[in-house]
């Protein structure tokens, strides 16, 4: 694709930020800017989750952006992560607009927690068969796969527990994340309460208050600006055989991401690398499981052989996959995916604080369970 | 230690263990800091740490950075949200004052529901 | 008279009678009552072998577990009053102690304390409460050791609905129902687990839809299901809390006999392969929820 990733920002990442969500994204949208090199006069498209409370609109008003020819929102929480990138890269390749920024902010903690029962949400006719039924938490929807992928492949707690002790250990080291200087240990994990078994307390992402924003412009353009571009090799969605919001519980196979195999179809064939030429992976992490589902999907390794893959060291920063350096959703914050984005830039650039050495392409996916999306990031 | 200077920030995990154990060596023993159904049942969300012992971490805190010579003359802390069992307190603090060999250090304590404590420690240390 | 000035002539009587009598602390300050201490705070400062920590002066006396106040301690007589016109909740918010020097071990402290300043009725987060503020002075002998200025919040706690201790089912989630799924629950009420069945293929289908995926019919009809199968996978949910359920439960997919799965709670000890059958809650005119038990002839 003709478009780059030329700016980056974000706000502190914390449990209760004490301003409104509208203020969080202006922020970020004002530092990815600065980092761009751009002003907010130089901008004429956004794009957000559908879930985000702060319309296009209003980002525009606080920031002065005077017109627009592009808004546009994604669906499906943090499956829209890499999306909001595709939009906009396609904006940019089609003329719709020439620079524009995608942005996810709330106070996911403070405010409205994802973690907790939405009783709203049970109005969706695709919840009746599950929210009254008891099931109601991203966790619990997810422990459901997890049973029956570990009866399957023998796979066990402390195999989940690996990929959160590797976020963890990644985000010790990072002093933007939540979790700086708090590594875990492989103990620490099993010692976790039970939140939905099989899934314990270290299993599952943190709740973030935070915004994070990221400016997309055209390849051409991007050579004018200050930063070293971060080209959009790659950008699709995908959402597969009946298809639901993280109860898709009716396929013939629990133990896999079908949806996420359509979008590493599309990463492979579209920026023409495959799964070796990855130099870092910064896969969604809001539960450790699906860390195990996704490195199958994208052909990483064999069906139920992540575990032997985590097991091997792979995903350490000197491995062969280093995984979400920054710490990912379990260690730095929870920003639907859009922090891991702005990992991606930066190993890129070659400016992250956990940089790995001679970095060409960087794999991003987006949120699992649900209809996601994914991105392959290079240099020019 | 001039003006300005920040001290080294420090986690402590408020593990229940902590909460009891530090409650005990205080001699409190109002139920809200060791029983956590009587907690609940009062309307907390947990089990909470109580003030000696927050005035002991500020203590330490201070100490730990100025070293054992340093003499504590004051603590004066003021106590905002509680810190429950499970949470991380996060203390951060910087010199404010100093005239002669008498430092004073401003701190904060918090956790994610915000600022547990902020205090004055007032110190002596050596020439 | 009102509560406020009635508060506040209390609060003056208790002042006026100014400092209460000293009171000893139980025991001597000593090593292993610092030891403790230090050990719970994790402070490994190597000074504290023949003086005590400073933050621990209040310590030395604090009334221990069956301890009860004195009839002159201002703060308990304040809290009496308090309590008494319904501000029953308390929080400590201030410390301020100044040390004049470090306490030796062996040496005995008492302590005294007067009511410095009673100020309120306040609004605060926690409630309209009251700020009661005491000062106390530690003496070894004569000699003033240390000082704190101590305030409390006694407040009215803010109105919040009781603790349901019993979650009646009536509380749980609803499930929102429409034309396409009405047959399913209308079932239920029946005691019928439905099943959709295309009217052109007679595809299986759950969750139902009102256009079949095999041969676009859209005269979908449903089948009663014998309401037997066997669990493909569960989960035990401990947390967070759950509208109209107990922690911890179970939720299990089960994979019916006609070769469709459904989810639903399960009361029983769940495992993969468990076979179940359905059971019918009439939870009331309206609404009646499937569940799975372990089957009796397993």
């Amino acid at each position: 694709m003709n478009a780059a990733i030329v700016g980056i920002g974000a706000t502190d990442f914390s449990k209760n930020s004490g301003r409104s969500e509208l203020q969080l994204a202006a922020e970020a949208v004002r530092a990815a800017l600065t980092d761009a090199g751009l002003e907010p006069s130089d901008v004429d498209g956004l794009v957000s989750f559908t879930m985000d409370t702060n319309a296009e609109i209003a980002v525009a008003r606080e920031l002065g952006i005077p017109e627009l020819t592009f808004f546009s929102r994604i669906h499906y929480g943090g499956g829209a992560a890499c999306a909001t990138v595709q939009q906009a890269a396609m904006a940019v390749a089609t003329g719709a607009a020439k620079v524009v920024v995608c942005y996810r902010a709330f106070n996911e903690r403070s405010g409205h927690r994802f973690g907790q029962v939405q009783t709203a949400a049970a109005a969706n006719i695709d919840n009746s068969w599950s929210y009254p039924m008891g099931l109601g938490t991203p966790a619990a929807m997810v422990a459901m796969f997890a049973r029956r992928y570990m009866h399957e492949y023998g796979a066990t707690s402390e195999d989940f527990g690996r990929i959160a002790v590797i976020d963890r250990k990644h985000a010790a080291t990072n002093p933007h994340a939540w979790f700086h200087n708090r590594p875990i240990t492989l103990d620490d994990h099993q010692a976790s309460r039970w939140i939905a078994e099989p899934l314990r307390l270290l299993d599952c992402c943190q709740e973030t208050d935070g915004g994070v924003a990221l400016v997309v412009t055209s390849a051409e353009h991007a050579r004018d600006l200050p930063n070293k571009p971060a080209h959009i090799k790659a950008a699709t969605q995908g959402s597969a055989v009946d298809q639901f919001t993280m109860t898709s519980y009716y396929r013939d196979d629990l133990t896999r991401l079908p949806e996420m195999g359509v979008v590493a179809r599309g990463l492979w064939k579209r920026s023409g690398i495959g799964p070796s030429d990855v130099d870092v992976a910064v896969l969604y992490d809001h539960f450790t499981p699906f860390v195990l589902v996704q490195l199958e999907e994208l052909g990483f390794c064999g069906r139920g052989e992540a575990r032997d893959f985590v097991a091997s060291g792979a995903l350490e920063l000197d491995g062969d996959l280093p995984l979400n350096p920054h710490g990912g959703q379990l260690g730095e914050a929870y920003l639907h995916g859009m922090n891991g984005i702005a990992e991606g830039v930066r190993q890129v650039r070659g400016t992250a604080v956990n940089q790995v050495g001679g970095v060409e392409h960087v794999l991003v996916t987006a949120g699992t369970g649900v209809p996601t999306s994914g991105l392959v990031l290079g240099q020019g | 230690m001039r003006i300005g200077d920040s001290l080294p920030e420090w986690h402590v995990e408020a593990t229940p263990t902590f909460v009891i154990s530090t409650a005990i060596a205080t001699r409190d023993f109002q139920d809200v800091h060791h029983d956590r159904d009587l907690a609940i049942k009062r309307g907390s969300k947990d089990i909470f740490i109580n003030i000696l012992t927050t005035t002991g971490l500020v203590q330490r805190y201070v100490t730990d950075w100025a070293g054992p010579e340093a003499l504590v003359r004051q603590v004066n802390i003021r106590l905002g949200a509680p810190c429950y069992a499970y949470d991380t307190l996060k203390f951060f603090g910087q010199v404010v004052e100093r005239e002669n060999q008498e430092l004073t250090v401003e701190v904060v304590g918090r956790t994610g529901h915000g600022d547990h404590v902020t205090g004055v420690v007032k110190i002596e240390v050596p020439a | 008279m009102t509560d406020k000035s009635a508060i506040e002539k209390e609060a003056a009587r208790i002042a006026e009678r100014g400092e209460s009598a000293p009171r000893l602390a139980r025991d001597p300050v000593n090593l292993p009552m610092i030891n403790n201490w230090l050990e719970a705070i994790g402070d490994q400062h190597p000074g504290y072998t023949e003086v005590a920590p400073p933050a621990m002066v209040q310590v030395w006396t604090m009334g221990g577990l069956h301890g009860q106040r004195t009839s002159d301690d201002p703060l308990g007589a304040m809290m009496a009053i308090l309590d008494e016109a319904g501000f029953t909740s308390v929080v400590a918010t201030n410390s301020d102690q100044t040390y004049h020097r470090y306490l030796r071990v062996g040496e005995h402290v008492s302590v005294t304390s007067t009511l410095e300043d009673v100020t309120g009725p306040k609004k605060t987060a926690l409630g309209e409460g009251w700020f009661v503020t005491t000062r106390s002075t530690w003496y070894v002998g004569d000699e003033p050791v240390a000082e704190m200025r101590f305030r409390v919040l006694k407040c009215r706690p803010a109105e919040k609905p009781a603790p349901q201790p019993e979650a009646p089912r009536a509380q749980a989630i609803r499930p929102a129902i429409n034309r396409d799924t009405e047959y399913f629950w209308e079932g239920c009420k029946q005691g019928e687990l439905r099943i959709q069945r295309c009217g052109g293929c007679g595809l299986l289908r759950h969750p139902p839809g009102p256009m079949c995926p095999e041969c676009g019919a859209t005269k979908p009809k449903y089948l009663v299901s014998d309401g037997r199968g066997v669990v493909y996978s569960y989960v035990v949910h401990h947390h967070p809390q759950v509208p109209g359920k107990q922690t911890p439960f179970v939720v299990a997919l089960v994979e019916l006999d006609e070769g469709v799965r459904m989810l639903f709670e399960l009361d029983g000890e769940p495992s993969i392969g468990l076979p179940v059958e359905v059971v019918f809650t009439k939870i009331d005119d309206e609404l009646t929820m499937p569940s799975w038990r372990p089957r009796a002839d397993r």
